[in-house]
C-alpha cells in the first residue's frame, strides 16, 4: 500500500469534475423532455400576436410574463432539485460530499452545471418566444433576462436543497406563495424575487408600454445586478447549510 | 486510548488508525449507537449484527457522513465530521443501491478520481479491473444489477487508494463467484496494511473475510475478537427448538428424563424445548418418540437466525 495516494490539490480541476458530473446527471434519459421549455415559450410567444399592441410591448406583457411566471421557474425548479435535492434524498450525494472537495467548491460546480443546462435550454425558449412573437429586437433582451433569472432561481433552489428534507414543496412554496401571491402583492418581496427581477430586467430593456414598469423594484440591467445579488446570497446559503448536512441514506 | 491493545480487551487494537470513543448517536426517539467504544487498525475487522444493530449507523459516523451526538469518532487523530482531508485517507462503499444512474462505471469512477485529485490516468482502469468491471466500464450504471452496483461502488471506493476502506455489505446482490473474488480482494487489501471495516448480517460470510470481528446488537458492542471467540460464545448459548407431534407433554416428559434438554414449555405451536445440548437433541429425539410410540410432525431450531443468536449473547 503506498502511504500516500498520487493526489493533487487543485480547485479548478475539482470545480469542472463536478460541473461535467453535474450537467451528465441532471439531463433526463428521456431527452425529449429537454423540448418543453421551448414549445411551451413558443406558444406563449405566438399568443402575444392575439395583442393589438405593438410587438414588443404584447411580447413583454403576454410571452415574458408567461416564461417568467411559467416556464422560467418551473425548468429551474427541475433542474435545482436534480442539481442538489434529488441526491441528497437518493443517498448518490454520499459520492460528491465523502472527498477533499471544499464545500463552496461543490455548491459553485453544482450551480455553474445547472446554469449551463438552463442556459442551453431556456436561451432557445426566450429567444424563439421573441420570434414567435414578432419581436426580434427583444430576442436579446428576453435571451438576458432568461439567464439571469435561471441563475438566482438555481442559486435559491440549492440552499433549499441543501436545508430542507422536501426541496420540491419548499421550492414551490417559495414560487407560488412567496413569489406568486406576496410578491404581486409586496414591491419589498418582488425586488429580491428572481421571477419579478428576471420580468423587470426584459421591461427595462425593451422599453414597452409604461404600465409594464412596476414601482420600487429594479429594472433593466439594475435588475439584472440584483439577481447577481440574489444568487451570490442563496450560493452562500447553501454552502454554509452543506457543512451541517447529514447526507441520507436511500434505507433512511 | 493507545494503550488499550496491551490490555488485550478484544475491543481494540494496538496500532489503531478508526477509534471510537463513548460514541452514541439518535435519531428522533431511536437510539442507533449508545456508548460504543472500540477501534479499529490494519487487516480486515468485520462489523457483525442484525439489521437495525447499528453497523451502518456507526459506518456512516467514521466516515462523517453524520456526527455523533455524544462520544468521539477519529481517524488517524481526526474529526471526519469537519476535518474535509480525512477523505483523502479514507473511503466508504455505502449500502444503498443509489448510484448516479446517468452515468457510466467508468465515468463515476473518474468523477470520484477527479475529486480526490487523482493524477494517475491509469487509476479508474485498473480500479475497475480490480472488481472485474472492466466488460461493462462503458455501460450506464441505470442498467446495472445490484451486485455490479455494488462492484461499480468498491471500484470508485479504490480508485483513490484510500489507507481506511469502509465496507457496508458490500457482497450484497453479487453472485458466489463475484463473492468469492470480492472476498479474495478485500483479504488481500488488509493484509496490505490496510483497515478495511466490513459490516455483515451474515456470519459465514463475515467468517471468510475478517480476522476480527465485532458484533453489535442494539448499537451496543456484544461481543468482539477472533472468529472463534465469536462462536463459541454463541455456541455456548442454550437453543430453543420447536416439536410439533402427538402427546407433546409425555414427549417432553420423556426428554427431561434423558437430560438433553434443560426445560420444556408448552406452546399453542407445539413444544418448545431449551437445550445447550443441540446435536445429542437432534439425535435423541426420533427414537425417544419412535420408542413413545408417537409420530413426530416437525422438528425446527426457533433460534437459528443470526439475530436471535445475537440475543442470547446479550441476554
Amino acid at each position: 500500500m503506498s502511504e500516500a495516494p498520487a493526489t493533487g490539490r487543485s480547485t479548478t480541476s475539482a470545480l469542472s469534475a463536478v460541473v461535467r458530473y453535474t450537467v451528465r446527471a441532471c439531463i433526463p434519459a428521456q431527452r425529449i423532455l429537454l423540448l418543453l421549455p421551448v414549445v411551451g415559450a413558443v406558444l406563449f410567444g405566438l399568443l402575444s400576436r392575439l395583442s393589438d399592441e405593438d410587438v414588443t410591448t404584447a411580447f413583454v406583457r403576454v410571452g415574458g410574463t408567461a416564461m417568467h411566471t411559467l416556464v422560467l421557474p418551473i425548468t429551474c425548479l427541475v433542474i435545482g432539485d436534480a442539481l442538489l435535492g434529488a441526491e441528497i434524498r437518493s443517498g448518490v450525494f454520499a459520492f460528491t460530499w465523502l472527498s477533499p472537495v471544499r464545500y463552496s467548491t461543490i455548491v459553485a460546480g453544482r450551480w455553474l452545471g445547472g446554469c449551463l443546462i438552463a442556459t442551453v435550454l431556456l436561451v432557445p425558449a426566450a429567444v424563439g418566444s421573441a420570434l414567435a412573437a414578432g419581436a426580434p429586437s427583444a430576442a436579446g433582451a428576453a435571451a438576458v433576462a432568461a439567464v439571469a433569472g435561471a441563475g438566482a432561481y438555481l442559486a435559491l433552489f440549492l440552499a433549499i436543497g441543501a436545508s430542507f428534507k422536501r426541496p420540491v414543496v419548499w421550492s414551490l412554496v417559495l414560487v407560488v406563495l412567496v413569489e406568486r401571491l406576496l410578491g404581486a402583492a409586496l414591491a419589498g418581496i418582488a425586488q429580491l424575487s428572481p421571477g419579478w427581477l428576471a420580468q423587470a430586467t426584459l421591461v427595462g430593456l425593451t422599453h414597452p408600454a409604461a404600465d409594464l414598469h412596476r414601482e420600487g423594484i429594479p429594472d433593466g440591467w439594475a435588475a439584472v445586478g440584483r439577481l447577481v445579488v440574489v444568487s451570490l446570497v442563496g450560493l452562500a446559503i447553501a454552502t454554509r447549510r452543506l457543512r451541517s448536512l447529514k447526507p441520507a441514506s436511500s434505507a433512511d | 486510548m493507545s494503550d488499550r491493545g496491551d490490555h488485550a480487551d478484544p475491543a481494540f487494537v494496538a496500532d489503531a488508525t478508526v477509534e471510537v470513543e463513548n460514541a452514541s448517536v439518535w435519531f428522533g426517539q431511536k437510539v442507533a449507537l449508545s456508548e460504543l467504544t472500540c477501534s479499529f487498525g490494519p487487516g480486515v475487522t468485520g462489523l457483525l449484527g442484525p439489521n437495525g444493530a447499528g453497523k451502518s449507523t456507526l459506518m456512516r459516523a467514521v466516515v462523517g457522513l453524520i456526527g455523533v451526538n455524544a462520544g468521539h469518532v477519529t481517524v488517524e487523530g481526526r474529526d471526519p465530521r469537519t476535518d474535509r482531508d480525512v477523505h483523502r485517507r479514507i473511503a466508504l462503499v455505502p449500502e444503498d443501491e443509489a448510484v448516479p444512474a446517468q452515468l457510466t462505471a467508468r465515468q463515476l469512477v473518474q468523477y470520484v478520481a477527479d475529486l480526490h485529485g487523482v493524477r494517475d490516468a491509469g487509476a479508474a482502469e485498473r480500479a475497475l479491473d480490480q472488481v472485474d468491471m472492466m466488460p461493462a466500464a462503458d455501460r450506464k450504471l441505470r442498467g446495472f444489477s445490484k451486485g455490479m452496483r455494488q462492484r461499480a461502488k468498491v471500484a470508485a471506493a479504490l480508485v483513490t487508494d484510500p489507507p481506511v476502506l469502509v465496507l457496508d455489505e458490500p457482497l450484497n446482490g453479487a453472485d458466489p463467484v463475484q463473492r468469492a473474488s470480492l472476498i479474495d480482494l478485500f483479504r488481500g487489501l488488509g493484509a496490505e496494511g490496510r483497515t478495511v471495516i466490513v459490516s455483515s448480517h451474515v456470519l459465514s460470510e463475515v467468517e471468510r473475510l475478517a480476522d476480527r470481528v465485532l458484533v453489535l446488537i442494539h448499537g451496543r458492542l456484544a461481543a468482539a475478537g477472533n472468529q472463534r471467540a465469536i462462536r463459541d460464545a454463541m455456541d455456548d448459548r442454550p437453543r430453543h427448538v420447536l416439536i410439533r407431534s402427538e402427546e407433546p407433554r409425555r414427549l417432553g416428559a420423556a426428554l427431561l428424563r434423558m437430560g438433553t434438554v434443560a426445560g420444556v414449555s408448552l406452546t399453542d405451536a407445539g413444544l418448545v424445548v431449551t437445550t445447550d445440548r443441540a446435536g445429542d437433541l437432534a439425535v435423541a429425539v426420533a427414537p425417544a418418540a419412535r420408542k413413545l410410540g408417537i409420530r413426530l410432525r416437525e422438528v425446527r431450531p426457533l433460534d437459528d437466525s443470526l439475530e436471535s443468536l445475537f440475543q442470547e449473547l446479550v441476554r
